[in-house]
């Protein structure tokens, strides 16, 4: 697993992103959107707004590949097929599903 | 030395954060004005790097008291000095507190979905018949004119599919959510994320809900997360950029 959320999010290779990287995105997308701004006074190293669009977009690749994964597993242990993404959090993030 | 900023309270009696390692590995303490309580820590530079280690420890100090109560998060990355704090705080105070109440013993809940459909949008219908396929005999302007009506159309379905997506959502889990922040978006595959502020009580009746949902949309795939503080429903940055004359 990548070690930091530019790597994960500039270098572009999202075939290779774990459950974890999943959750990490998620917990990006939360906390560096929103919440509470005292104006003039956040300084966040990386230009916000790029790095949000690039995230969703990873999050999205991301996702469809835990679907691949998943439809693949399924049909080698010919389980019914689900549309949910089955992706497992670390023990610090919120339940992701 | 300016202050990392991680979350603000109603009152000093939850102390978990205070045991949390902060942003850099900084101690975390509780600093009060009036009934106001804020989890910050000493933070050395100006500005906070993205990284996995940080994020982490700015979520983790939030996350810490929300079994006890609902904190108003701020952004990742919010460094103030002391007195810019203390000043924020005591001008917001009202607007803060009835921020904190609206909040109070929520959740929020996250809901993004991918419509895989955007793919073959060419096979839908409404395409097809505004929209003719052939232009190998067109010349340029046409094509260009075509290429352009081809986009317009293509807007127009995913607009309309995501806003019935928004509307079929809203309908299945409005009974368990206080309220929602829907953004609708046209050009991606990921043409919908919600984040619902749900009560913590109502938590088993809304994951239901969308666990029923989700069955009854094989069409569509869905990335579900949760429960997070309340990030999405306490952006009042408008009301303090005249405090100090930022604009």
């Amino acid at each position: 697993m990548r070690s930091t959320f530019e790597e994960v999010l500039v270098d572009g290779e999202v075939d290779s992103l774990e459950g974890s990287d999943l959750s990490l995105l998620e917990t990006l997308d939360h906390v560096l959107n929103r919440g509470l701004v005292i104006a003039g006074e956040i300084t966040i190293a990386v230009a916000d707004i790029d790095l949000v669009f690039v995230g969703l977009n990873v999050l999205v690749s991301s996702v469809e590949t835990a679907h691949e994964v998943l439809r693949e597993r399924e049909q080698q242990a010919t389980l019914p097929a689900s549309n949910a993404s089955e992706v497992s959090a670390g023990s610090e993030l919120p339940e992701i599903e | 030395m300016k202050l990392y900023v991680y979350y603000l309270s109603g009152g000093t009696s939850v102390r978990e954060a205070e045991s949390v390692s902060g942003v850099a590995g900084c101690a975390v303490r509780l600093m009060s004005v009036g009934q106001l309580t804020v989890a910050v820590s000493e933070f050395a530079g100006d500005a906070v790097a993205i990284t996995r280690e940080n994020v982490l420890a700015h979520e983790r100090v939030v996350r810490s008291v929300l079994r006890h109560t609902t904190p108003l998060p701020f952004r990742f990355g919010t460094l103030a000095t002391e007195a810019q704090l203390q000043s924020y705080l005591q001008s917001q105070q009202e607007l803060l507190q009835s921020k904190l109440q609206f909040v109070s013993g929520c959740v929020e809940m996250s809901v993004k979905i991918i419509w895989p459909g955007v793919d073959t949008i060419e096979e839908v219908p409404a395409f097809r018949t505004n929209h003719s396929l052939d232009s190998t005999k067109d010349g340029a302007g046409a094509a260009f004119l075509k290429a352009k009506r081809r986009e317009v159309l293509v807007e127009q379905i995913a607009t309309a599919k995501a806003a019935e997506i928004a509307s079929w959502l809203k309908a299945r889990l409005a009974p368990s959510i206080r309220k929602d922040q829907v953004t609708i978006r046209t050009r991606d595959k990921l043409v919908l994320a919600a984040a619902h502020l749900v009560d913590q009580s109502f938590l088993d009746n809304y994951r239901r809900e969308l666990r029923k949902a989700r069955d009854e949309r094989p069409d569509l795939h869905f990335l579900t997360s949760g429960p997070w503080p309340p990030y999405s429903f306490v952006n009042i940055d408008l009301e303090f950029k005249t405090q100090f004359g930022v604009s």
